[in-house]
């Protein structure tokens, strides 16, 4: 039986009919057109599906979509634009910290988070926050570069 | 080729979210295996990813939270609601004073994405044997308070874990909050093994709670996880620490008892000696470092 949500998606409040045993991350992809948000493992282990659920970064596959009602998320296109991007996603491309890009929404997710959020986070500290985003190309360098860059222009 | 499940949707259920306990109390009601309840959903979405658990209904917690969660101190106890999240667990300044174990441990579940929904409720429920929160709540004497629609059970911490997975709740009762007594004299520290840093399973984890004073420990508890069917009270090492000298060879004698309480196996992630050998180093490290802190001040 579908259940009837309503809740704020990247700011605009948004009302469906959902199957209950649809994790957001599908929903959210399939359904709702937010295509950033990548299925990887679906166990909850690479990060590829985080979004942020009332300002938390959640692996988005770990969650029921109706359980989302009354609350908030955020996906990788509600964090900027092409003409006004977020400022990690800017330094992203300023560093290059891409290759085959299929983990980069949800590491812009995790590493916005960090930036509004743990601003004086040490390199140590960065990487134990962005340890749930696994990248298998490029590695973690460039990300890590492009985070502290953007906060240099803050 | 268990992984292929994960290609199928997982099976159709009905959902709820209760909006009162009272209502959750009614929907709990004459329902039995084919009910599942879901706090955070981290261990329960993997479970039905795997057909391990095909609930018929879901109850969802989530519309709770002002009921089964927070974290506040009252009357000298420290009190964690069901539903805090590790996130909120590891930044309360509360559970810094009080129960600085606990905040460690919290800080080291999953990932970032995994503790800002995962809960320490949650965690208790799910009854694993290396659940990460056990260890420090046992060392810290904490209760768990159970709620069913007619009352509530007080029970000790180790008294929810009844074997591998397998919690101790009776039919239609939930966990509501746990509780520890805010005494900042008593000193804690968690640490634990595993085979990388973050993401990971523990293969073995040890709490340490004692005061110190003039030389001497007071009253000491010693806990572990991933090396017995459930979390347990290193009840050897835990009677020896209390009252003892506090020397760098009492530290050993009790983290040699720490490894005899310990009743590990062999795993995909660490033989049971090894194990045993685990339990000794970290346990020692853990007295040392208790004691060294409280030598400063």
């Amino acid at each position: 039986m579908k259940v009837k949500v309503r809740f704020r998606l990247n700011g605009a409040s948004k009302t469906d009919e959902i199957e209950p045993n649809q994790t957001l991350c599908d929903y959210l992809h399939d359904i709702a057109g937010t295509t950033s948000v990548k299925k990887g493992c679906d166990t909850g282990e690479c990060g590829a599906c985080t979004v942020l659920l009332d300002d938390m970064p959640v692996t988005s596959c770990l969650v029921l979509a109706p359980q989302v009602d009354g609350r908030e998320v955020v996906t990788t296109e509600g964090l900027g634009t092409k003409l006004a991007p977020h400022p990690v996603q800017r330094e992203f491309v300023e560093k290059d910290a891409v290759q085959c890009g299929y983990c980069i929404p949800g590491m812009i997710v995790t590493l916005s988070w960090i930036f509004e959020h743990a601003p004086g986070a040490s390199d140590a500290e960065i990487k134990r926050l962005m340890s749930g985003n696994l990248c298998r190309c490029t590695g973690y360098l460039q990300q890590i570069e492009a985070l502290k860059a953007a906060r240099m222009r803050r | 080729m268990k992984s292929f499940q994960y290609l199928a949707p997982i099976p159709a259920f009905e959902y709820t979210a209760p909006r009162t306990l009272s209502e959750l109390f009614e929907t709990l009601d004459g329902h039995g295996n084919e009910l599942q309840v879901v706090a955070g959903g981290t261990d329960l979405m993997i479970a039905m990813k795997e057909r391990t658990v095909a609930p018929k209904i879901v109850v969802d917690l989530g519309r709770l939270r002002k009921e089964l969660g927070g974290i506040a101190v009252e009357d000298r106890v420290l009190r964690i609601g069901a539903l805090a999240t590790f996130s909120q667990i590891e930044s309360s300044p509360f559970v810094a004073r009080y129960a600085n174990a606990l905040r460690q441990a919290a800080a080291n579940v999953g990932t970032l994405q995994i503790r800002s929904i995962a809960t320490l409720g949650g965690n208790l429920a799910t009854a694993s044997p290396a659940a990460d929160s056990a260890p420090p709540l046992i060392a810290l004497g904490a209760t768990v308070t159970l709620l069913t629609r007619s009352g509530e059970r007080v029970l000790p911490v180790q008294s929810v874990f009844a074997g591998p997975k397998r919690n101790g709740l009776r039919a239609g009762e939930i966990v509501s909050s746990v509780e520890i007594r805010a005494n900042e004299e008593v000193r804690s520290a968690w640490t634990r093994s595993a085979v990388r840093d973050e993401n990971v399973l523990s293969t073995v984890s040890v709490a340490v709670a004692s005061t110190v004073k003039n030389g001497r420990f007071g009253p000491s508890r010693v806990a572990l996880g991933a090396v017995a069917p459930t979390p347990i009270l290193a009840e050897k090492a835990s009677g020896a620490m209390t009252g003892s000298e506090a020397t760098v060879e009492q530290a050993e004698r009790v983290a040699a008892l720490a490894s005899e309480d310990a009743r590990p196996i062999s795993d995909i992630r660490a033989s049971a000696h090894y194990r045993k050998r685990l339990v000794l180093v970290l346990t020692k490290r853990l007295i040392l470092q208790i004691r060294s802190e409280s030598m400063v001040l």
